[in-house]
């Protein structure tokens, strides 16, 4: 059965929890949750010539997770309704095993957060509409030295229920949308460079604006070449700290205490980074990507401070990982998908500016410094052994002023030094998607950090 | 119609006859329908952490539809293989009111081994790790054009996952013969690590226990995927007929070999599983292609794979196999009076665009006089594509061996099971990065 965009879904999904309740009913389970989804994914690309490329995924699949007589067990199934539920429930069953503790979270800890409303997708013409304006855009802001060789459109709708033996149920329905743009200088002598834009509110987007702010990185990345190394002061592009925090983000998960790389991070005052720094998850917000009023298992979403001012705060545990390495249960669980098990993850991980720095304003009082334009590898970050690699295309800046381009500069060193050097953030805050999950990041300035060639 | 062997059907053998007819219709009325895909998977999860052990299983299926119009390349996929679902993805291209009033034969449950469980448990016990988890991947497709239909089969599969990023996992086909041996070297610490090659050194540089087939799949396997070659971004690109590496270096995809991890009897288009030779005596003599990649590049096709029913196929690796030598691998190593040995490999990537290769490594030793002395820390190894294949020493080992760590490869984020089986190697001179 495939859902339309134009169906409620979420009727359909009340009938798979029904057909879900109905089955456990029969079998010996004492406690049982049922997580069920619908969503519709459709991407079309844009060359400069024909033919336009469209994929379009409907999914729906339910999952179930059941516990009774010290044993537990999770099936997964694809499909929603009466035939989808059946196997979901004989898949849970055929994997009951024993385990020491009750992987569902107890009723009391269960509850839903007022969200905003359901966003919705942009009229059909809005795609080639914000095609054709953002290939002017990049021809005008550049002086027509780059164009887009490839325009994606990403558009998602989705809709999820989740309900418990216990009489809990939790819903949500969103729309996404972004882009993926891959711009390339006219001369084809150099590598394009790929940008992902995540639109928030499709009537309020700018394509010339976004236009404009690709085409100043690209063309940063174009200057005269110069090679430096030595200790610099080092000022990070958004979509750079937004790696860079997502490998951070371990620290903020439940960790045996034996493997806990915290304790040794911070400083003698208990502190992880500098003053400037806040992190916070909140995947309630309403201008997160992820909007949910409830986390993957069932327990209220809200604004987490995981490091406030520099000193950590708050750790997320999913229930069931709470139970694995015995902490208390503190929320954060994540579904990758239906078919996943709830695990602890960031939802939405941002930097909060307080109050911030204007972008321009930190590239000129940064005085001599490197700045990184985007990484050419995965962010290396290791907090078991303090320390971290960045390996990224950088400009050289003196007092805001571009001295010249580097194509592959690396920065490393300790960890804990680049959390506690990180001197000021910026304004200019954009969510990124990072392996880690969403991550809404400014420019960050940090002092004195080893950079080689 | 055919029915490529004897295995267990994947679906109603009859059904797919009947939806090869339809789509025959479609392909009269002009319609730009390529195939429709089904597919169907049993994914199993045994966790291991600490003391608690738990057990995921994960029913799959779903259906895709390809058209190609010159204006419009669409590909439509939706959950579940009925009727239903197969009438309304083929609305677009035909006219299918009739279709979902079909009732097909429920095809035969995808079951795991018996005992899987206690096996697994063992293999994880074996690592003597306290946190890891194993996968049972099963799956079987089908593909159907106008007029035919194929199934697919592919071996069931095992991955070892450890929750550590700097250890190794394990991906094999079920039943091959070492697993048991390959399980405890998950986790094998023989060394303290102490050295690590100053950056920008060069040094001669010996592929041993399999890591010569991550480097092929990097160096030869990627650059000459018909994706790659049409984009005009491979090194390899102006190889064909030239000389790239030494005269006793050959390559091969081979699909058919049922006991590496990338095997399958038919791709993801419906085009028969057989050999590919890539290299033959140090020259291009072939390209990975697709259906579409085939026709623009002047190819046979043959490796369409796709990552899942909701992916549209691609040019990708099945197993690649470099031939052995005539040399003793231990003589390689003995002729060195300065070098690296690398006996394990945690990753590998290459850039098409600028032929850089970069390789992680994860163990091995450094070479004094032929003898093998400091183990190596983890440290980045790099070089040109082409660059590296010319200093392919032409004396490969004797020791064809397969890689059973690096199989699951990563091709613009999506994963697929790929095997390769190499020879030692020495490469006289690699960059430490």
């Amino acid at each position: 059965m495939v859902w339309t965009q134009d169906s409620d879904p979420i009727e359909r999904l009340h009938r798979t929890a029904r057909s879900t309740r109905d089955m456990i009913i029969h079998t010996d389970a004492t406690r049982w949750e049922m997580f069920a989804k619908a969503s519709t994914l459709r991407e079309m690309v844009f060359e400069p010539d024909p033919p336009l490329e469209v994929s379009v995924v409907h999914e729906t699949g339910v999952a179930v997770r059941m516990t009774g007589h010290g044993e537990a067990g999770f099936g997964a199934a694809s499909g929603l309704e009466a035939q989808a539920a059946r196997v979901a429930v004989e898949a849970a069953g055929s994997s009951l095993a024993a385990l020491p503790f009750d992987p569902l979270p107890p009723a009391r800890l269960l509850g839903c957060t007022p969200v905003a409303p359901p966003r919705h997708l942009p009229g059909s013409a809005w795609a080639s509409h914000v095609a054709e304006a953002l290939t002017r855009g990049v021809l005008q802001a550049s002086g027509s030295t780059l164009l887009i060789r490839r325009l994606t459109f990403q558009e998602g709708t989705y809709a999820w229920l989740l309900a418990t033996g216990d009489g809990f149920v939790a819903s949500q329905r969103d729309a996404t949308l972004s882009l993926l743009v891959e711009l390339a200088p006219r001369s084809g002598d150099r590598i394009p460079h790929h940008e992902w834009v995540w639109v928030q509110r499709p009537d309020d987007f700018d394509p010339e604006a976004i236009a404009a702010q690709m085409c100043n990185r690209a063309i940063l990345a174009g200057g005269p070449p110069v090679s430096r190394d030595g200790l610099f002061d080092i000022l990070l592009h958004p979509e750079v700290g937004a790696h860079l925090l997502a490998s951070l983000s371990t620290l903020f998960l439940p960790t045996p205490e034996e493997r806990d790389p915290l304790t040794r991070l911070m400083d003698r005052n208990g502190r992880l980074g500098s003053e400037a720094l806040t992190l916070t998850d909140d995947r309630s917000a309403a201008d997160c990507p992820p909007v949910a009023p409830c986390d993957g298992e069932g327990l209220p979403t809200g604004r987490h401070i995981l490091l406030d001012h520099g000193v950590p705060r708050h750790r997320l545990a999913c229930h069931f990982e709470a139970q694995l390495h015995g902490e208390p249960t503190r929320g954060g669980a994540r579904r990758l998908s239906y078919r996943d098990y709830p695990t602890t993850g960031i939802g939405a991980l941002r930097v909060s500016p307080d109050p911030g720095i204007p972008p321009a304003q930190l590239l000129k009082d940064a005085g001599k410094s490197l700045y990184l334009l985007r990484l050419v590898a995965p962010v290396m970050a290791d907090p078991a052994t303090d320390s971290f690699r960045l390996r990224a295309q950088g400009v050289w800046l003196d007092g805001g002023a571009v001295e010249g381009f580097q194509p592959l500069v690396e920065v490393s060193g300790a960890l804990s030094l680049l959390l506690r050097r990180t001197e000021a953030v910026g304004t200019d805050l954009a969510w990124y998607q990072t392996k880690a999950g969403f991550v809404e990041a400014p420019t960050l300035f940090i002092t004195c950090q080893r950079v080689t060639e | 119609m055919q029915a490529t062997n004897t295995r267990e059907p994947a679906f109603d053998r009859r059904w797919l006859e009947a939806l090869a007819q339809w789509c025959q219709k479609g392909q009269e009325a002009d319609a730009g329908l390529v195939d429709l895909y089904l597919e169907r998977r049993l994914e199993l999860r045994l966790h291991v952490r600490r003391s608690a052990r738990w057990v995921e299983e994960c029913r799959t299926e779903g259906a895709a539809v390809r058209t190609r119009t010159d204006l419009r390349h669409e590909i439509v996929a939706a959950t579940g293989t009925s009727p239903k679902t197969i009438a309304h993805l083929l609305s677009g291209p035909l006219d299918t009111r009739e279709l979902h009033l079909q009732r097909p034969l429920p095809p035969p449950d995808l079951d795991a081994p018996r005992g899987w469980r206690d096996t697994a448990e063992a293999w994880v016990d074996a690592t003597s790790l306290s946190d890891a988890t194993v996968f049972l991947f099963e799956r079987r497709a089908a593909i159907i054009q106008p007029g035919q239909w194929r199934e697919i089969h592919t071996p069931l599969l095992i991955r070892l996952q450890t929750p550590t990023p700097s250890s190794s996992s394990l991906l094999a086909t079920w039943d091959h013969a070492d697993l048991p041996r390959w399980a405890p070297l998950v986790n094998a610490r023989s060394q303290r690590r102490v050295w690590r090659p100053s950056s920008g050194e060069r040094l001669p540089v010996v592929f041993t226990s399999g890591t010569s087939g991550v480097v092929m799949h990097e160096l030869v396997g990627h650059l000459l995927e018909g994706d790659v070659l049409s984009g005009g971004g491979s090194p390899l690109e102006d190889g064909e007929a030239s000389i790239v590496g030494p005269p006793t270096l050959s390559v091969t995809d081979d699909p058919t070999r049922f006991d590496l991890p990338g095997a399958f009897t038919s791709d993801d288009e419906g085009v028969e599983a057989e050999p590919i030779t890539l290299l033959s005596g140090g020259v291009v003599c072939g390209a990975l292609c697709d259906r579409f990649t085939a026709d623009a590049l002047g190819h046979a096709p043959g490796r369409g794979r796709r990552a899942a029913w909701n992916q549209a196929p691609v040019p990708r690796m099945s197993n690649l196999v470099v031939p052995k030598g005539q040399t003793d691998p231990q003589a390689l190593e003995n002729d060195l009076r300065n070098g690296l040995v690398i006996t394990r490999l945690s990753g590998a990537s290459v850039e098409p665009r600028s032929g850089r290769v970069i390789l992680r490594v994860e163990e091995g030793w450094e070479l004094r006089h032929g003898r093998r002395r400091r183990a190596l820390a983890p440290f980045d190894l790099g070089g040109n594509v082409l660059g590296i294949l010319k200093l392919i020493d032409p004396d490969l080992g004797d020791d064809p061996t397969p890689d059973w760590r690096l199989g699951w490869c990563l091709k613009a984020g999506l994963p697929l099971p790929t095997g390769s089986e190499a020879p030692t190697i020495l490469v006289r001179s690699l960059e430490v990065v």
